[in-house]
């Protein structure tokens, strides 16, 4: 098993296969504000696991079609009716019939299926399940506040501790480091919403009553998209706002002037505007 | 069998032609009333798509009738309605009477040898329950506040007084309530028939593929329609009389406590069956079409039956992976994965019968065929294109954009239509005595599969490059602005592809009372429905006829006279 | 003997069961409602609405509703004229009372006398109709933030600040009018346009459906305030006029720097944007002149505008780092810094400044905007000019 597995990781990481979703993602590059194909390129560790995985479907779909569509034509042109020309009287019901159909099905269901779910899962334990914890120092923890029609992300601000005065708020805004864990925590005030970080490939369904949970890590600094994927209501098309990942000395200055910016909008006699929950573990 | 009397056929027009309990007057009706919701839910889909191309212009021709108070623009809340409302009428008020209710009344007494359903009076009672269900979602598109605007899913808190106070949601919830109850009637009808009125003869083995798609259909809808039943009575429960099954306390301040997610579970424990429940039939239509075309026998008629029923039992199982972005545990979402992986195992040995069906055959390139051979190659993209949806890794990128949309619509949208489509050109010539016209049959195939496929594959670079659903207006957001070309050359094909169907439309109404009429058996097939004269009597069979033969026994070596075929009633030499 | 199909139910019964029980022992994640700390997230004893049922959807009696004067109803029609189109009021000297009335497409606007104050003031008189489709149109998009009431307290409105407006309070910041209300078209503007970095969207609705919603929600003025005080002003957008520094938008930023921390004192709210110890330079004060502590942040505002009885209070923006709401063109920013900010600490400057200032102030705020928002490197830089020394 483990050298099923290794062979398999192999392969993927293997050059060709990376080449193959840089090739995926060329002319992204090139009409950037023009009109594109693909989507832009992944900025998280798990984003490129993703690039390289749906590559891989396509590839072993791809073939699969390739074969259909050539077993539908073959008859289409070689079998038609014409007079004097007999239909071969068959109902494979033969055991050497049998044994064909069990070997293709089962063939294409290792070849097609279980080749992506090993790698799937491989993917899914190795990066996507791992959500970090927060007491690790580098984890940079937010709660995102879901409504109709706009999005909040509470920072702990300098000390940490989420419910505090150094909070900072952001409307639609999001601003997070580069190359650290990134904790997410979401509910929703009114209906369910869904976080889509199109470019970190990674999206959650935040939903009112409960708390959803998610992470991702950006590799890239830069200015990023958030969408609403799950439908909101009247302006679901509207909630959308901006993900900036800074390096990290920017953002430690950011950081220090946004909390130095939440204490001054504090009022500690307007209880109903803290939001905050406790981080959950 | 036992209670099959020949009763005298009914000479008040009611009785005969609206509150019927003749299985094919009903499978009429429930054609006609199919085929006018398809138009409206075609013209649906027509408005929401010139909407994603030309987002906030005036909707040609029939805007400013339609919408008068914003001069033919369709507004966000309107748009949702709309595909929201085209979801529910696809599925519920299309597909459904006419897959299930239309071919299904039609075929299974004639295939079988029935003289009738076991139930008449309860299938009469399941078109009128659907009629009304349509009435009622009629309705609500006029209501004051706007009708429906949550999504075929009707997600909670969306869909709860939260969103919306107006009566437009209740009344959707009810109208699915209803024809969910038709359904169950009809299920329960079709498979009673099926074990209990099949002629002398005529095992389980030598049922028709058809037939057995329908009976595996009933199966599913007996069973999980009810679960949506229940869910929509709760949902209208929190919106009339203030429960909260599907509210969390957070919104309620303290009080109730339900959780929508709760809603999700019940909704895909049926909507994920009812994918099944619309393309079980199609898969049955076709494996009988297939071999009837190519003069061959069904290749694998065990296999085919065996994977069919394989699909039903795992098709409640399955139901997660419409989830996996809501926060299943790690441990679910990766059962659910495998599961959906091994529903895959019953597909592929369908595909590899159906191929090899046609491998080495005489085939005769009918519409009825042409549409069969369709549907193997839509519901091949479609279905190949699952494997990046059952997959999680890059489900969570897909999910709720436009690949979802591409990948549905080719599954159980364009498979089920393709299949709906080969049923009603094959069984035309002994529903209405006609037949339709070949040329003008042909032309609708390959003017509807081009454009189909265009529209869905081009959904699937959308969805790949990251475009959500039910958006509004694609140019709002900077990200989804270099995608807008992708949507106008979805619009152009969409139009083409509706405006195939009026071919269609044609063909349909022109052979219904002007077409040339059909002999007893135009396709040379053997199975019973073909052996009786055309048009059908009442009460079809005077004597329930026997069965010696299987359904596709062509090109049979011992067929006498020659032929490649042979009835079902009829005995092989030797 | 059991059929096939009992034996089905049976086994669907079973599964079902199975599932529910799975969801009852939290089988599926993690489900936050079992746990006790969740609860503080549940502001207790909030006046919220509960499911709405039985919403009232028709309103059976028209109102009237102040207007703007003769002066504006003259303008109006000037303006049309001068577009090439049909004057939009026309007289009607058949109304009732005898003192004639001008009418347009959204009903007809008199001059009335009120004999308890002695007063004479405009009207305008909103129909049933109309108000019923405004009430609808308000329930379905409006209600969710502002409230089935327009109490400003909708379920999307709980926890937001700034407050989603409620419309009894009868006072509107971004109105961008000197008068104490604004006009209709001033309103509708304002709902086509929304407001930056706010759940209040630009709405995609039909002229029609607009004016509709702005005639319900003047008429949720209660008694004696608002749209039913006779003796408040309506107003238009205020205007722009020339502008004094058309092609010479340098000097306006380096003219505004000066206004913006001297005459107009913007600093003693928002954050300065120059060191303490160089400002007494640029504004050829005394070396030794004492600025406020921290001046590079704002300083908390109280407002008039309550949520819940209590008066909340207003940072006012940091140009670097907060959203502008009410647009970021020069044109947007001359209208709000002349036209001020309703019920909060930003007045209306147009009057106590002159045109030139008011405009190098906009050309100061806009390319503060531009150099620092949404821009790390260049924010750093000036934060460490402004801190230092401190």
């Amino acid at each position: 098993m483990n050298r099923i597995n290794s062979l398999l990781a192999g392969v993927l990481s293997s050059r060709w296969m990376k080449a193959l979703a840089v090739v995926g993602m060329a002319g992204v590059a090139e009409a950037q504000g023009g009109n594109r194909w693909a989507p832009f390129p992944p900025a998280s560790d798990f984003g490129h696991r993703f690039s390289e995985l749906f590559w891989l479907i396509t590839i072993l779909c791809s073939i699969s079609m390739v074969i259909v569509v050539l077993l539908l034509l073959i008859p289409l042109l070689r079998d038609r009716a014409r007079p004097g020309h007999k239909a071969n009287y068959d109902h494979g019901s033969s055991l050497h019939d049998k044994r064909l159909t069990a070997v293709i099905s089962l063939a294409t269901f290792i070849v097609l299926d279980a080749w992506v779910l090993a790698i799937a899962m491989k993917d899914l334990r190795e990066a996507y399940w791992n959500m970090p914890e927060v007491d690790q120092a580098e984890t940079y923890p937010i709660e995102v506040l879901g409504q109709q029609w706009a999005w909040h992300f509470r920072g702990p601000g300098l000390d940490g501790e989420f419910g505090t005065p150094d909070d900072i708020l952001e409307m639609n805004q999001l601003t997070i480091p580069k190359g650290r864990p990134v904790s997410f925590q979401m509910t929703s005030k009114d209906v369910i919403h869904s976080l889509f970080l199109p470019e970190m490939r990674t999206k959650k369904d935040v939903n009112p009553g409960s708390i959803n949970k998610t992470w991702f890590k950006p590799i890239e600094a830069g200015e990023f998209t958030i969408l609403c994927a799950e439908l909101c209501g009247y302006a679901h098309y509207q909630m959308f706002g901006n993900l900036t990942v800074m390096e990290q000395e920017d953002f430690d200055e950011w950081e220090e002037s946004a909390s130095l910016l939440g204490i001054a909008a504090y009022d500690p006699e307007d209880e109903e505007a803290q939001w905050a929950w406790e981080w959950e573990e | 069998m036992s209670g099959q009397h020949i009763h005298a056929e009914p000479t008040n027009f009611f009785r005969k032609h609206v509150f019927s309990v003749d299985h094919k007057v009903i499978a009429k009706q429930f054609l006609w009333f199919g085929l006018i919701w398809l138009g409206i839910g075609g013209v649906m889909a027509m408005m929401i798509r010139w909407q994603l191309a030309n987002p906030g212009e005036p909707v040609p021709v029939i805007g400013s009738m339609l919408f008068p108070r914003t001069n033919g623009v369709l507004d966000p809340a309107t748009y949702n309605t709309l595909f929201t409302m085209h979801g529910t009428i696809m599925i519920f008020l299309g597909l459904t009477p006419l897959m299930i209710g239309a071919i299904g009344n039609w075929s299974i007494p004639l295939m079988i040898g029935a003289r009738d359903m076991i139930f008449p009076l309860l299938n009469c009672l399941s078109f009128w329950a659907m009629f009304l269900g349509g009435a009622v979602g009629f309705i609500s598109l006029f209501v004051p506040l706007g009708a429906t605007e949550a999504g075929w899913t009707g997600y909670p808190t969306l869909s709860t007084t939260i969103n919306g106070v107006g009566s437009g949601e209740t009344l959707w919830a009810i109208a699915v309530f209803l024809i969910g109850a038709s359904s169950i009637m009809g299920g329960i009808n079709y498979m009673t028939t099926v074990i209990r009125l099949r002629a002398p003869g005529m095992t389980w083995q030598r049922l028709p593929l058809t037939v057995w798609g329908i009976f595996l259909t009933s199966v599913l809808n007996v069973l999980f329609v009810p679960v949506i039943g229940s869910a929509m009575l709760l949902l209208i429960m929190d919106r009339v009389f203030g429960t909260t099954f599907f509210i969390p306390a957070s919104i309620m301040q303290g009080a109730g406590g339900g959780d929508p997610i709760l809603y999700q579970h019940l909704f895909w424990i049926f909507g994920h069956p009812e994918v099944y429940i619309l393309i079980l039939p199609a898969w049955g239509i076709i494996g009988d079409l297939l071999s009837f075309f190519s003069r061959k026998p069904a290749f694998g008629y065990r296999a085919q039956v065996g994977a069919m029923v394989a699909v039903t039992l795992l098709s409640a199982v399955v139901y997660g992976h419409h989830m996996f972005t809501t926060g299943l545990s790690a441990m679910l979402g990766e059962s659910f994965m495998l599961l959906t992986m091994i529903i895959s195992v019953p597909a592929e040995i369908l595909f590899f019968n159906w191929l090899h069906t046609l491998w080495k055959g005489n085939l005769r390139l009918t519409t009825p065929m042409l549409f069969s051979m369709g549907v193997i190659f839509v519901f091949g993209l479609g279905g190949l294109t699952g494997i990046y949806l059952a997959t999680i890794g890059t489900d969570i990128f897909l999910h709720d954009t436009y690949f979802v949309v591409g990948h549905f619509h080719l599954t159980m949208a364009a498979s089920a239509l393709f299949a709906t489509f080969a049923g009603i050109y094959f069984w035309f010539p002994k529903m209405f005595a006609r037949e339709m016209n070949e040329f003008l049959g042909k032309t609708h195939f390959w003017f509807t599969v081009i454009p189909l496929v265009t529209v869905f594959c081009l959904m699937f670079v959308m969805g790949y490059a990251g475009m959500p659903r039910r958006y509004y207006d694609h140019t709002s957001a900077e990200y989804l602005r270099s995608l807008q070309h992708l949507n106008k050359y979805a619009t152009h094909a969409a139009f083409l592809l509706g405006a195939a169907q009026l071919v269609f439309v044609y063909n349909f109404i022109r052979s219904r009372w002007w077409g040339k009429p059909a002999s007893q058996n135009p396709w040379e097939v053997g199975t019973l429905d073909w052996t009786m004269e055309t048009p059908v009597p009442h009460y079809n069979f005077k004597e329930i006829p026997e069965v010696f033969t299987g359904p596709h026994e062509f090109s049979n070596p011992d067929i006498p006279d020659g032929k490649d075929w042979i009835s079902m009633t009829e005995k092989l030499k030797a | 003997m059991r059929s096939p199909f009992t034996q089905l139910v049976c086994l669907a019964t079973v599964a079902i069961g199975t599932l529910s029980s799975f969801k009852a022992l939290n089988f599926f994640g993690s489900d936050p409602r079992a746990d006790e700390d969740h609860s503080q997230m549940i502001a207790e004893e909030l006046p919220h609405a509960r499911p709405p049922r039985g919403v009232p959807l028709t309103i059976t009696e028209g109102t009237w509703l102040r207007a703007p004067g003769e002066e504006w109803i003259i303008q109006q029609n000037e303006l049309a004229r001068k577009q090439g189109l049909e004057p939009r009021f026309t007289e009607d000297p058949s109304a009732a009372d005898g003192e004639g009335a001008w009418i347009d497409s959204t009903g007809f606007i008199q001059k009335r006398y009120d004999e308890e104050e002695d007063f004479w003031a405009y009207w305008q008189w909103v129909g049933p109709a109309q108000l019923t489709r405004g009430r609808r149109d308000f329930v379905q998009f409006c209600s969710s933030c502002h409230g089935l009431d327009g109490d400003g307290y909708g379920r999307s409105g709980q926890w937001l600040r700034p407050s989603p407006r409620d419309f009894r309070q009868t006072n509107f910041k971004f109105t961008k009018v000197l008068a104490n209300l604004p006009t209709d078209d001033a309103l509708k503007r304002l709902i086509k346009r929304g407001l930056d970095g706010t759940p209040m969207l630009p709405w995609d609705l039909s002229d029609e459906q607009i004016t509709d919603i702005v005639q319900y929600i003047k008429s949720l003025s209660p008694e004696g305030m608002g749209w039913r005080d006779p003796f408040t002003g309506i107003g238009s957008i205020v205007e722009a006029g020339e502008n004094p520094w058309a092609g010479r938008e340098n000097f306006a930023i380096k003219h505004g720097e000066k206004v913006y921390h001297g005459v107009a004192q913007c600093m003693l709210c928002h954050p300065g944007y120059v060191n303490p110890r160089d400002l007494p330079g640029l504004l050829d004060q005394p070396e030794d002149t004492v600025y406020r502590e921290n001046l590079y942040l704002p300083v908390l505002k109280d407002s008039e505008y309550e949520v819940l009885g209590e008066k909340v209070k207003i940072l006012p923006p940091d140009f670097t780092f907060h959203t502008i709401r009410s647009g970021q063109t020069p044109q947007d920013l001359y209208e709000t810094i002349a036209s001020g900010i309703k019920g909060t600490a930003m007045p209306a400057w147009k009057g106590s400044l002159s045109e030139e200032d008011l405009w190098a102030l906009a050309y100061y705020v806009q390319d503060l905007v531009e150099e620092y928002k949404d821009k790390p490197a260049e924010r750093r830089g000036l934060m460490e000019r402004l801190r230092e020394g401190l």
